[in-house]
């Protein structure tokens, strides 16, 4: 029984993960390694390279930021309105990405709500760079929230209330005792941030207009090139976001171990009240 | 410093945690806040340090030294704080945590990185856990944990130190061991303290003076001495340990129940009434016949020699209309009770040797 039970789960993982794996890089490879260089290398390729490694620093610093901030209010703090904040981080990831992405159009494009205004100042947003970013940090902002409330509810405030009362200042409080007690969740969270905020497609793809060597993003290059049947050179771009994914894979787990430690307390630290 | 805090009240919502209390505590004294879970001990100690603030009156203020500090944040108040779970920062090493205060403090009156490491040295000397310096406090026990808590606390020089169920979360053998240990070190730096708990043992062995809190109100500030012997409330008897409660009534100044008038420790108006007549089961006594003074007749339900004391259950007859609990509880020397050789189910006489009778307040 055991045996059948590991045979399905590994056919599976084979079957759905290893063999597509495999096949990026075989197809990426197969008109030969001159070719696949000269695919990653070329404008357009390295344009969109930069876009997404742009839009990716961009939206992990925002989230940060804000990952931090709506963890530590929620956390730490009682407040009017805080199951609301707790119910919207978790927006993004119920509605569909393309959704998000249109209703970004709707508010910034020529005919959205904030159309006209900004077409008189002359800034663009959507069909545009800061479309792209904002669409990405929409999408992606509820990963580094999510990974903290949990982490910094369940460390309560009594070590913040310590330092304070040993005559910290509210930053001293943050950098020496808060900030190393959710190092390793922080960082698993901007992990998958960035590893959302570099493959995602949907929003992206609304607002970005997929203009050549301007707005497309690394998936976008993609599908653009799939669609132009240049498949040698599709496949080598979507190697480059595989490798991300294995990365990140590879850098999650290590976290994980890292998280899992240096998160056991000690069994008396439990008590009853 | 001496601490005194005057007319302070907190609300949350709508449940009131503290109504109008005033405090004063002296320099170098040690005094315990003792009451039941949500008698508003801990939110006094809490205002105390700036980590709650009181409900906004003109009239209320705190005081540490003569000085007000109600508009100090807690970070400028310099005092230590004791948690019941200690709250250790668990990424630094025992060192570190007690160094904690001194590495915040602004440059210019930072000490030395030589001088920070000669008080932690003392500190680590005088909690006895020198060898732990380097030590995370995931690796050390309850008690240990709580002492460096205490280092930590201390090595800010602080003005008062306030102490929050600090044994509350250990097993009761290093409880007593710390509590003694707590009575030594303030003896050694008579820091002015005030210590939150519920277990009115604590209370009793470790305090200077203890006040009693019930409902958001202080029922009675006094030595331990005087709070135990000479109880200000019915509350306050309650809370300081097992008591047997017969009803009864005052007659020409003195209590009696079941047609006996009992000793009490304290003045009673003259005139009739319906008295609570509280009794420890020490001050109890066993007659197997009818003496001056057995006010109630009853039948043994239990006996447990194995301890200092005899602990003998009863419950009063029937028709005794004493009764205000299902059971007596009676406390004998174990000379008294091989005298009575009593058994299990002998009907016998209970005698109050002492007692605190409190009227019935029917004005409100």
């Amino acid at each position: 029984m055991r045996l059948v039970v590991i045979l399905v789960a590994v056919a599976f993982v084979a079957l759905l993960v290893l063999l597509p794996v495999i096949a990026v890089f075989t197809e990426a490879l197969r008109k030969g390694f001159a070719l696949y260089v000269a695919s990653i290398t070329e404008h357009d390729a390295l344009s969109a390279v930069k876009l997404t490694l742009e839009t990716a620093a961009i939206s992990v610093a925002a989230n940060l930021v804000f990952g931090i901030a709506a963890s530590w209010a929620i956390a730490k703090f009682e407040f009017p309105g805080k199951s609301i904040l707790i119910s919207l981080i978790d927006l993004p990831f119920a509605v569909s990405p393309v959704i998000s992405g249109l209703v970004f159009v709707l508010l910034f494009g020529a005919q959205g709500i904030f159309g006209r205004w900004l077409l008189d100042r002359n800034i663009q947003i959507v069909f545009a760079e800061p479309g792209v970013i904002l669409a990405t940090i929409f999408v992606t902002f509820p990963f580094i929230a999510r990974e903290l409330i949990p982490l910094m509810q369940e460390q309560g405030v009594e070590e913040e209330e310590a330092a304070v009362l040993l005559g910290a200042s509210a930053w001293q409080t943050f950098r020496r005792v808060t900030l190393p007690n959710i190092r390793w969740a922080l960082l698993y969270g901007v992990v998958l941030c960035n590893a959302r905020a570099m493959g995602e497609f949907g929003a992206v793809s609304v607002v970005s207009g997929h203009i050549r060597g301007r707005t497309n993003t690394l998936p976008l290059h993609v599908e653009i090139l799939y669609n132009e049947y240049n498949f040698s050179a599709a496949f080598a771009v979507a190697s480059l976001l595989t490798l991300l994914a294995v990365v990140t894979l590879i850098v999650k787990t290590l976290l994980e171990w890292k998280t899992r430690r240096g998160h056991s307390t000690p069994v008396e630290d439990v008590y009853a009240d | 410093m001496p601490i005194e805090v005057r007319h302070v009240s907190r609300t949350f919502g709508e449940w009131t945690a503290l109504r109008d209390v005033s405090l004063t505590v002296n320099q170098g004294e040690l005094v315990t806040l003792l009451g039941p879970s949500g008698s508003g001990k801990t939110t006094l100690l809490r205002i105390i340090a700036g980590l709650e603030e009181p409900d906004p009156n003109p009239e209320s203020l705190v005081a540490i030294g003569g000085a007000d500090i109600s508009r100090q944040k807690p970070d400028e108040r310099r005092v230590g704080f004791v948690f019941q779970h200690y709250a250790l920062f668990r990424h630094m090493s025992v060192f570190e945590n007690i160094a904690f205060g001194l590495r915040v403090r602004p440059k210019k009156v930072r000490p030395l990185e030589k001088e920070i490491r000669r008080r932690v040295g003392e500190l680590l000397e005088l909690i006895q856990l020198g060898r732990w310096a380097n030590q995370y406090p995931s690796q050390l026990s309850g008690g240990q944990r709580q002492r460096v808590a205490l280092a930590r606390a201390l090595a800010i020089e602080p003005s008062v130190l306030l102490l929050d169920e600090p044994f509350g979360a250990l097993d009761a053998r290093v409880r007593q061991e710390l509590r003694r240990w707590l009575r030594t070190l303030h003896a050694r730096i008579p820091v002015t303290s005030v210590l939150v708990t519920h277990d009115q043992e604590e209370a009793l062995e470790v305090a200077d003076r203890i006040a009693i809190m019930n409902a958001g109100r202080i029922e009675q500030f006094s030595t331990p001495d005087e709070v135990f012997h000479h109880p200000a409330s019915a509350f306050v008897v309650k809370f300081l340990g097992n008591v047997n409660l017969f009803h009864g009534r005052v007659e020409a100044g003195k209590a009696v129940i079941g047609g006996q008038a009992v000793d009490s420790s304290r003045a009673l108006p003259s005139d009739g009434g319906a008295a609570r007549v509280f009794v420890r089961p020490h001050e109890l006594d066993i007659d197997i016949h009818r003496l001056p003074g057995a006010a109630v007749r009853a039948r043994v339900l239990r006996i447990q020699s194995a301890g200092p004391m005899v602990r003998v259950e009863l419950t009063p007859a029937d028709d005794e209309s004493v009764r205000a609990e299902d059971t007596i509880n009676v406390d004998l020397t174990h000379e008294r009770y091989r005298d009575l050789a009593m058994r299990v189910g002998d009907a016998v006489f209970v005698r109050v040797r002492d007692s605190r009778v409190f009227v019935e307040d029917y004005s409100i």
